[in-house]
């Protein structure tokens, strides 16, 4: 698989605080790729930079192919309308709307609204449909379902994974590890500046520890525990439930969530 | 061009829907026309000799300062800006797009004040249209270069307000569009030198091109087109 985005070396400062300290790492072609880390680690910054919205003071920044990106709410002026906004995004980039791409994100729905009176869903998908309109092949998306309910969420995530199905590279920042998890082929995470882990939720499972939680509803009730090697914990626990007669129900094993490897990773940095 | 004429013609419309720019464009330079027009041509009849003028300095005056800079401060002071950026176009676009709104819409009500002053008040026209048109073109387009300054260099809208105001009264009082600034002490006369309304007011009522007035008009537009390219450089920077 080709690299769509190559980063070497960014770096990036505001005054005399480095936000940036020489960030490496690739996203590959067709993937859904996403910059973690907690507030003020940089990863707006370095997705700014990447996008090119923000200016950098080294490295270098690599982007195989155009460009669209999901700009934040409060982007565009208040009393603009939605399909304006369309007309005039379609204008700069030499362009028609793609009137499906416009009815599946509802924008028939909101065009005559004025940006203000959107909905914070529907500014959201007012601002993927925007990013949508060069026909890009790599989009940027900052926090993409931040302050959307369930439904708009889950609406967003079939669109995002549709766009992938699509071929497009993906790259998001966003707090929420369920969303990260449920979207992301890889991830990147950021600690004060520099590149802490990059790879698969799996990987870093390994990385922190593979931790399974075994939940194992017996006839005499539910047993719960943490174990590092699951074959040998459920050998034994096996050989116990058989020597004592014990009937077994319903045995629940999760590898641990990538929230929970998340602050591990994350609170390992900080010692 | 056809982008840039669809984005002018957008900004030209959400300058009306955002009212600021109607109010202070349209509505208080056409209300306080009428009612001082009133007041003036009943206490001094020779006010109607330069009716036309005064209004129309007052009314680009006010729709420059005080309506242009908020546009600036939305765009600028926020994250639209990176509309543009993310479009790939030049973050001067903005003000460029925001001015040329402005300058229409200025021109609009300075022709309004054109035609309905002498009908109203009995005011008398200019002796060259052509040379009032000119200069009340030449007016708006100095006045709004100072209005970029303020939208551009102060970012909060609060403090945007209270800047355009602070230029904005001593440019209508000091400018001569009142009384004669003749009547005011040196240091006054000195100061309104500073702002457009005052060489504006001039060449709008001498209705010939003289220098010295044309001169200040220039000095001052270049010295705030000077201004704006650094600002917009600075916040290109500073990103």
């Amino acid at each position: 698989m080709h690299d769509a985005v190559q980063v070497n070396g960014l770096r990036k400062s505001y005054g005399k605080h480095t936000v940036l300290k020489g960030l490496d790492f690739t996203v590959r072609q067709g993937e859904i790729f996403a910059l973690l880390g907690v507030n003020g680690a940089g990863k707006t910054t370095a997705l700014e930079c990447m996008e090119g919205l923000r200016r950098y003071d080294g490295g270098d920044i690599h982007m195989m192919g155009k460009v669209g990106i999901q700009l934040q709410t409060a982007s565009l002026p208040e009393h603009i309308k939605a399909i304006e906004a369309v007309r005039l995004f379609a204008k700069w980039n030499k362009t028609v709307p793609d009137k499906s791409v416009l009815e599946s994100f509802g924008i028939y729905e909101i065009a005559k609204k004025r940006y203000a009176q959107l909905s914070a869903g529907q500014k959201r998908r007012l601002h993927l449909a925007l990013a949508l309109i060069g026909n890009p092949d790599i989009l940027f998306l900052d926090e993409p379902t931040a302050g959307l309910d369930v439904e708009g969420r889950l609406s967003l995530h079939e669109k995002i994974k549709q766009l992938k199905s699509q071929g497009k590279t993906i790259i998001l920042a966003s707090h929420d590890m369920a969303e990260v998890e449920d979207l992301c082929d890889r991830i990147a995470i950021l600690h004060e500046g520099e590149i802490s882990f990059v790879g698969t939720v799996e990987d870093l499972s390994l990385k922190v520890g593979k931790q399974y939680n075994i939940s194992i509803r017996t006839d005499k009730g539910i047993e719960k525990m943490k174990s590092g090697d699951i074959n040998e914990t459920l050998s034994i626990l096996l050989d116990r439930y058989r020597e004592e007669g014990t009937g077994i129900l319903d045995i629940q094993i999760d590898r641990g969530s990538l929230e929970q490897h998340f602050i591990k990773i994350t609170k390992e940095n900080k010692k | 061009m056809n982008a840039f004429l669809y984005a002018m013609a957008l900004q030209w419309k959400l300058d009306i829907r955002s009212k600021t720019l109607l109010i202070t464009c349209y509505i208080v330079p056409l209300l306080f026309f009428a009612f001082m027009g009133s007041i003036f041509t009943s206490i001094l009849p020779d006010a109607k000799n330069t009716l036309i003028q005064s209004m129309t300095v007052f009314g680009v005056t006010m729709g420059a300062l005080i309506g242009l800079p908020p546009s600036l401060v939305e765009i600028y002071g926020g994250s639209v800006q990176n509309v543009y950026k993310a479009n790939g176009v030049p973050i001067s676009i903005g003000v460029i797009l925001t001015n040329c709104s402005a300058f229409i819409h200025l021109f609009t009500m300075g022709s309004i004040l054109f035609v309905a002053a002498p009908i109203i008040f009995g005011a008398q026209l200019p002796a060259n249209p052509w040379m009032h048109f000119i200069i009340l073109a030449l007016l708006i387009g100095v006045s709004l270069s100072v209005a970029s300054v303020i939208g551009l260099l102060v970012k909060d809208p609060s403090k945007t307000a209270m800047f355009s105001i602070i230029v904005f009264l001593p440019s209508v009082i000091l400018s001569g569009i009142m009384f004669s600034n003749t009547l005011l002490p040196n240091a006054f006369q000195v100061i309104g030198m500073l702002f457009p309304a005052t060489w504006g007011y001039r060449l709008m009522t001498e209705e010939v091109f003289r220098f010295e007035n044309l001169l200040p008009l220039f000095l001052i537009w270049a010295a705030a087109a000077f201004l704006c390219a650094l600002l917009l450089k600075r916040a290109d920077m500073r990103r």
